[in-house]
C-alpha cells in the first residue's frame, strides 16, 4: 500500500513527465491528430480530392480484400522487408564494429561509409540505374570479369526488388551511426569489471556489447520495420512511378500512391494507409512485447518504487 | 553547489576491446588491426565506385554521355575538320600500315569510308569493326558553375540554411526534452503516449498531405518556409525515440544521487543526461540536418514561388519531363554533399570524443 | 508657408502611394501551373517568365504568373491545392491523356465560347474535337503533336536502303515494309544482319525500329481497331483491349523482339536511354516512330543526320498516325475563371501562338500561323522536312490513344502492365497477355458503372 507521502511523490514525478512531454502534446493535437483523423474520415468516403467525400461505410476496406493488387503490394513490400531489413541490421552493427576499432585513418573510414547516406533523391537512383544498365552497366562489366552473366536487375522482374535492396544496403551508412553512438555510450568500467572477472574478449562482447547495444538494436528495428513498410521515393523514381517492369516493383506505399494522386480515390488510397497503420502498428507492438525479453536498459524505471 | 567533472576516456585510442597489459597480445591487436582495415578498405571500394561515377558523370557534357563509355574517366571521340565538317578519328590499318584518318560515312556491309584529313580527295573503304575512334580524355569542369547558376542558388541555399538550422535548433531543444519526459517519469499512459508518438509515423504521409495543406492554408503558412519550420519545435517520433533508448540506458544512480543535492528535474535534464548523452545528440543532429537539407518532397507542397524553394528542391528542376540533364544533375548533388560531409567529418571530434559527466558534488 | 507645402507635399505622396495600391490590387493574378507535362526546363522556365513580362506589360487589369512544379510531384501538389481552396487560374500545358486523368476536376469553356462567340474556325478542326467531351469542352487548343518516323540516314546509306518516304501516298510503305528494312539494319557485332544465317540473336548492336516512348494504347492505335486507341466500347461499358487488330499488333511488337530481333526490349531500351538519353539519339537504331515534342536540341548536334518520314500503312492498309495535343485548362475551383479565359485567348491567339509553341516543342493549333511557325521552325532544324510532319495531322487517331475512359488511370495502368509483360519476355503471347489485361479492365469497368448506379 502507498502512503500519502509516496502518492505525493508519484504524483509530482507523474506531473513533471507531463509537463517534459508537453511539447510533442501540444504539437501532436495542433498539427498531427487533425490530418490523422480527416484521413480515417476519408477511408470510409468516396473521395476524389477535387469534389467534396461522399460517405459510403466500410465499402473500401471491403474492396481492399478482393483487389488482387493489393494483394500483390503487400507481397512486395513483404519480400523487400525480408531481402533488406535483417541484412540492413546486421550489416550496420558489423560496420559499426569495425568503425569503433582503432584504426589508422579511422574518421575517413567512418565519412566514407556514412557518404551514402548523405546522398538521397534523384541523383542516387539516375546513378543506380546507369550502375545497374544490363548491357553497359558497371554491375554487370564487374560481374563480366569474373565470368558471370549477370541479370538485367531494375528491368528483369525477377531481379528489380533485389536490385532495389541492394540500393538501400548501400546506404547502410545511416543504421551504422546509431550503433556508432551506442558503441560510445558502453561505459569503459563495464568492460573493466568484466576483465576483472576474467571474461575473455569474446564473453566481454556477448556480455557487455550486446546487452548494452540492445536499446540501439531495438530502435534500428522498429523504425527498419516502419520504414520499410513506407519504402517509396526510390522506387517512384526509379519506376517513373510505375511499379513496372510488369508489376513486380509495385510496393504497397507506391499502389498507395496510384490510387490518391493518379486514380483520384483517396478514400481508397486513406483506406490503404489504416490497413497498412494496423500492420505496422501490430509488429511493432509485437517488438515492444519481446522487447522486456531482450531489450536491457540500463536506466530502466521498470520495478523501481 | 560546485560541479565536478569525471572524463570517461572513451577516445579512438581506447577501444571496445582493451587488451593491454598481457604479453603477446600487441602481436594480435596489430593482426586484428591489419584485418580490419583490410575489410574496410575491401568495402570502401564497394561504397566509392557509384560515388566515382558520379564525379565521372558531372564532368562529361551531353555528347559524351550520349556516346555511352561508361568508363569512369571522361573520354570524348575526337573530331577532326574534313572540308568544314567535323567527322570521327579513326586509328586505320591500310595495307598492313597504322595510321588516322577521319570517318567519313558508314557504307553498305559494315564498311566505312574514310579520308586522310591531310588529302581529302582520296577515300578509302575499311570493314569499321577493325577499325577504333581515337579517343582522348575530355573533362567539363564548367558543368558546376552552370549547374549553379541554372537555377538561383544563393538564393536556395540560404532558404536551405534557414530551414535546416533553425528547424535544428528547434528539434533539439523539444526532442530533448520529450525524450527525457518520456525515458525519466512514470506517470499514467505514458506507455500509451509513446505509442501514439511512435504511430505518427506509421501512417504514410501521403494521405494526410491533403488534410495537412489545408490547415497550413488557412494557417496562411503556405508559400512560406513555416511549415517546415515550426512542426520541429513540437517534437517528432525519429528523434524522441532515439534519444529516449539512450536516456534509458544512462543509470539512474546518477539522478537518484542528484536529487539527493537538491537538483531539480530540469538540472537532472542539463547537468547530467545532455552531456552523458552527447553522442546521441550529436547523431540526430547530423540526421535532421540530413533530413532538412535532401527533403524536396514537403518543401515542393508547401513552397510556390520558386524564390522561397531550397537546394533539393531546385534540383528537382533537372529532372524534367522530356529533357533529363543529367550532367547538371550530377554536378549540383556533388555539391550539395559536400556541406553535410565536412560537417560530418568534424562532428566526429564531438561525437568520439568520449562521454563526459558532470556530476553535481555534495556542497 | 513652409509647413503648408509639407502638408500637401505629404497628401501627394500619400495619394501617390493609396493610387499605386490600388492599381495593384485592382490586377487580378492568374496564376498558371505548369509541371504535368513539359515546362520545366531551365531554359523554359526562363522563356516562359519572358512570356508572362509581355502580358503583364501589356494588361492592366490581369497579371500573369507561372507557377513552376517539377514534374514527379506535380500531380500532388496540384490536387493538393485543387481541395486546398488555393487553386491556380490555368494548368497548362496539358496533354489529353493529363486531362483525362483529372477529368473531374477541369471547368467547361463552353459558357465563354457561346458568350462571346468566340470565333473557332481558325483552329484545326480535329484539334477542336480533342478537347471535346459529352458533358465539357476542357479549353482552346494550343498545340499539337504530329507523329512521324524519324531515322538515322547514315544507316540507311550504310545498309543501302530506300529512306522511309515523304510521300503519303505511297502505299508500299507499310509495317511490314518496315520489318524488312528494319531487319536488314539490325546488326550483331560481326556486321552480319538479321536476315542473315550468321547473326547471332544474343549480340545485336544495332536495331531496326523501335516504338518505345509510347503506352501500350499509343502502341496499339495504329492497327485499326474498332475503337482505334480506345480500349472500349463507345458507350465505355464492355472493354475491347483483346480485339483482333489489337493482339495482331502486339504480336508484332513481340515477334518484333523476341523472334526477329529488330525491335529493342525494355532491357535494351533501358541500355539505349543510359547513353543516349533516347534510342535513336543512342546512335544505336534506325527507325524511331516519335511526336514533335521529341524534336529538341538535343537533335541538332548528333554526330549522325537524321530526317523523318511518314507514317506506315497498318496491315487492312490503313494509316493511322496517333496525335498528342496541348491545352490550357481552367479549373473548376478556380477563383477568377474569367480572367482565366481572357489569359487562354492571349496565349492561344496568334500573335502569340508560335512563341508559346516554340517553348513546348508544338505545331500551333491554328492554321493561320502555320507560315509563320513554318519559318521559326525551319530556322530551328533547317534540315527536318516540315510538310512531312505537318501532313501527319490528317491521318490522326480518333478516339485518340489518350483520350478519356472511365477510371483513366487504372485502365491505362492494367494495358502498360500488359506492355510491360512482352517488352520485358514475361510473356510473349500477345492474345494471352491482352485477354487478361481485357478482363482486368472489364473488372474495372462493372466496378466503375456498378459505383455510378448507386
Amino acid at each position: 500500500m502507498l502512503n500519502i507521502r509516496d502518492w505525493s511523490l508519484a504524483k509530482r514525478e507523474a506531473a513533471a513527465g507531463y509537463f517534459f512531454i508537453l511539447p510533442w502534446i501540444i504539437g501532436f493535437t495542433l498539427l498531427t491528430l487533425g490530418p490523422m483523423l480527416a484521413s480515417l474520415y476519408f477511408s470510409f468516403t468516396d473521395y476524389n480530392i477535387v469534389e467534396a467525400p461522399r460517405w459510403i461505410g466500410l465499402n473500401n476496406y471491403t474492396r481492399l480484400f478482393n483487389d488482387e493488387l493489393f494483394w500483390q503490394s503487400l507481397a512486395v513490400t513483404l519480400r523487400f522487408a525480408v531481402l533488406a531489413l535483417p541484412s540492413g541490421l546486421v550489416l550496420g552493427f558489423v560496420l559499426a564494429l569495425l568503425l569503433n576499432q582503432d584504426v589508422p585513418g579511422v574518421k575517413i573510414w567512418r565519412t566514407i561509409f556514412f557518404l551514402p547516406s548523405v546522398l538521397s533523391g534523384v541523383a542516387v537512383t539516375l546513378l543506380w540505374l546507369m550502375l545497374f544498365n544490363p548491357e553497359l552497366g558497371v554491375v554487370n562489366k564487374l560481374l563480366e570479369q569474373i565470368g558471370i552473366k549477370g541479370p538485367g536487375w531494375l528491368q528483369d522482374p525477377d531481379w528489380a526488388v533485389p536490385s532495389l535492396a541492394i540500393m538501400a544496403l548501400w546506404g547502410v551508412g545511416q543504421n551504422m551511426i546509431v550503433y556508432l553512438a551506442g558503441l560510445q555510450g558502453v561505459p569503459a568500467d563495464l568492460y573493466d569489471a568484466a576483465k576483472v572477472d576474467g571474461a575473455n574478449r569474446t564473453q566481454q562482447f556477448r556480455y557487455v556489447t550486446i546487452p548494452m547495444m540492445t536499446p540501439v538494436l531495438f530502435y534500428n528495428l522498429v523504425l527498419g520495420l516502419i520504414g520499410t513498410f513506407s519504402y517509396f521515393t526510390q522506387v517512384y523514381v526509379a519506376t517513373g512511378g510505375s511499379g513496372g517492369p510488369a508489376r513486380s516493383t509495385l510496393f504497397y506505399n507506391l499502389y498507395l500512391y496510384q490510387n490518391a494522386f493518379r486514380y483520384n480515390d483517396m478514400g481508397y488510397a486513406s483506406a490503404m494507409a489504416w490497413v497498412l497503420f494496423v500492420i505496422v502498428l501490430t509488429l511493432t507492438l509485437l517488438v515492444f512485447r519481446s522487447s522486456s525479453l531482450w531489450v536491457y536498459y540500463e536506466g530502466e524505471l521498470r520495478g523501481r518504487r | 553547489m560546485t560541479s565536478q567533472t569525471i572524463n570517461r576516456p572513451i577516445a579512438e585510442t581506447d577501444t571496445a576491446y582493451p587488451s593491454r597489459g598481457r604479453l603477446g597480445l600487441r602481436g594480435e591487436a596489430l593482426f586484428s588491426k591489419a584485418l580490419t582495415t583490410l575489410i574496410l578498405a575491401a568495402g570502401s571500394v564497394l561504397i566509392l565506385i557509384p560515388l566515382a561515377y558520379m564525379i565521372s558523370l558531372s564532368l562529361r557534357d551531353k555528347t559524351q554521355i550520349r556516346q555511352g563509355s561508361l568508363d569512369i574517366i571522361p573520354m570524348m571521340h575526337v573530331e577532326v575538320e574534313v572540308n568544314g565538317k567535323d567527322e570521327p578519328l579513326y586509328n586505320v590499318t591500310v595495307e598492313g600500315q597504322a595510321q588516322q584518318m577521319a570517318l567519313l560515312k558508314k557504307a553498305p556491309g559494315g564498311k566505312g569510308i574514310f579520308v586522310d584529313p591531310a588529302n581529302p580527295e582520296q577515300t578509302v573503304e575499311l570493314i569499321l569493326a577493325d577499325q577504333s575512334p581515337v579517343q582522348a580524355v575530355e573533362i567539363h569542369p564548367e558543368n558546376y558553375p552552370e549547374a549553379l547558376t541554372a537555377v538561383p542558388f544563393d538564393r536556395y541555399f540560404f532558404n536551405t540554411i534557414t530551414v535546416t538550422f533553425v528547424g535544428m535548433a528547434g528539434m533539439l531543444f523539444s526532442c530533448s526534452l520529450v525524450a527525457y519526459g518520456f525515458s525519466r517519469f512514470r506517470a499514467p499512459g505514458m506507455n500509451i503516449l509513446f505509442l501514439l508518438l511512435l504511430s505518427t509515423i506509421m501512417l504514410p504521409r501521403q494521405v494526410t498531405l491533403i488534410p495537412i495543406y489545408i490547415l497550413f492554408q488557412n494557417l496562411g503558412w503556405v508559400n512560406t518556409l513555416l511549415p517546415l519550420i515550426v512542426p520541429q519545435f513540437f517534437a517528432n517520433a525519429y528523434d524522441v525515440f532515439l534519444l529516449r533508448q539512450f536516456f534509458m540506458t544512462i543509470p539512474l544512480e546518477l539522478d537518484d544521487a542528484a536529487k539527493l543535492d537538491g537538483a531539480s528535474p530540469l538540472q537532472i535534464l542539463w547537468y547530467i543526461i545532455i552531456p552523458m548523452a552527447r553522442p546521441a545528440l550529436v547523431t540526430v543532429a547530423i540526421f535532421h540536418f540530413l533530413y532538412a537539407w535532401n527533403d524536396f518532397y514537403e518543401p515542393l507542397i508547401f513552397l510556390h514561388s520558386r524564390e522561397n524553394w531550397t537546394m533539393a528542391v531546385g534540383l528537382q528542376t533537372f529532372n524534367a519531363l522530356y529533357s533529363v540533364n543529367t550532367h547538371l544533375i550530377m554536378a549540383a548533388s556533388v555539391v550539395m554533399i559536400v556541406p553535410p560531409i565536412i560537417l560530418f567529418f568534424l562532428s566526429q571530434r564531438i561525437f568520439m570524443q568520449g562521454v563526459v559527466i558532470t556530476r553535481m558534488a555534495e556542497k | 508657408m513652409m509647413s503648408r507645402k509639407i502638408i500637401l507635399f505629404s497628401v501627394l505622396v500619400l495619394a501617390l502611394l493609396l493610387v499605386g495600391t490600388v492599381g495593384a490590387q485592382d490586377k487580378v493574378k492568374v496564376t498558371i501551373f505548369v509541371g504535368l507535362g513539359t515546362g520545366t526546363d531551365p531554359d523554359q522556365i526562363t522563356q516562359q517568365e519572358a512570356l508572362a513580362a509581355r502580358f503583364n506589360e501589356s494588361h492592366d487589369s490581369i497579371e500573369i504568373e507561372f507557377l513552376i512544379v517539377p514534374h514527379d510531384e506535380a500531380a500532388t501538389r496540384l490536387l493538393a491545392q485543387l481541395s486546398g481552396g488555393n487553386a491556380p487560374q490555368l494548368v497548362g500545358p496539358n496533354g489529353i491523356s493529363t486531362i483525362a486523368q483529372f477529368f473531374d476536376a477541369w471547368a467547361d469553356v463552353t459558357p465563354f465560347i457561346e458568350a462571346e462567340s468566340f470565333d473557332t474556325s481558325d483552329y484545326y478542326a480535329p484539334s477542336l474535337e480533342l478537347n471535346k467531351y459529352p458533358t465539357k469542352n476542357t479549353g482552346l487548343p494550343l498545340g499539337l503533336f504530329p507523329s512521324f518516323m524519324i531515322y538515322n540516314v547514315d544507316m540507311f546509306d550504310a545498309a543501302g536502303l530506300d529512306y522511309p518516304p515523304t510521300d503519303y501516298s505511297d502505299t508500299t510503305w507499310t509495317m511490314d515494309e518496315v520489318r524488312n528494312r528494319a531487319l536488314l539494319m539490325t546488326l550483331d557485332s560481326n556486321g552480319n544482319d538479321a536476315t542473315s544465317a550468321d547473326f547471332d540473336p544474343d549480340d545485336v548492336v544495332q536495331w531496326g525500329f523501335s516504338d518505345a516512348w509510347t503506352d501500350t494504347r499509343g502502341l496499339l492505335t495504329r492497327w485499326g481497331a474498332p475503337g482505334i486507341g480506345r480500349p472500349t466500347s463507345e458507350d465505355f461499358v464492355t472493354a475491347t483491349a483483346n480485339s483482333e487488330e489489337w493482339v495482331y499488333g502486339m504480336q508484332w511488337y513481340s515477334d518484333g523482339m523476341w523472334v526477329d530481333r529488330f525491335i529493342p526490349n525494355a532491357e535494351q531500351v533501358s541500355s539505349m536511354e543510359t547513353i543516349g538519353g533516347s534510342p535513336l539519339e543512342s546512335g544505336m537504331l534506325a527507325m524511331f516512330y516519335t511526336h514533335t515534342w521529341y524534336l529538341g536540341e538535343a537533335i541538332l548536334d548528333l554526330p549522325f543526320e537524321v530526317q523523318v518520314g511518314a507514317a506506315p500503312f497498318n496491315q487492312k492498309g490503313e494509316r493511322i498516325a496517333r496525335i498528342h495535343a496541348d491545352n490550357f485548362t481552367i479549373p473548376e475551383a478556380a477563383e477568377h475563371k474569367e480572367e482565366a479565359w481572357e489569359v487562354m485567348k492571349w496565349l492561344t491567339a496568334p500573335e502569340q501562338i508560335v512563341d508559346v509553341c516554340l517553348i513546348y516543342g508544338c505545331v500551333p493549333a491554328r492554321i493561320s500561323v502555320a507560315d509563320a511557325f513554318g519559318e521559326a521552325f525551319a530556322a530551328k532544324f533547317p534540315t527536318l522536312d516540315l510538310e512531312v510532319i505537318y501532313e501527319s495531322i490528317n491521318y490522326l487517331d480518333a478516339p485518340n490513344h489518350e483520350s478519356w475512359v472511365p477510371e483513366w488511370g487504372r485502365v491505362s495502368d492494367a494495358l502498360n502492365n500488359a506492355g510491360s509483360l512482352v517488352t520485358s519476355g514475361t510473356n510473349t503471347d500477345a492474345k494471352a497477355v491482352l485477354d487478361a489485361a481485357n478482363a482486368e479492365v472489364q473488372a474495372i469497368l462493372d466496378e466503375y458503372w456498378a459505383s455510378q448506379g448507386s
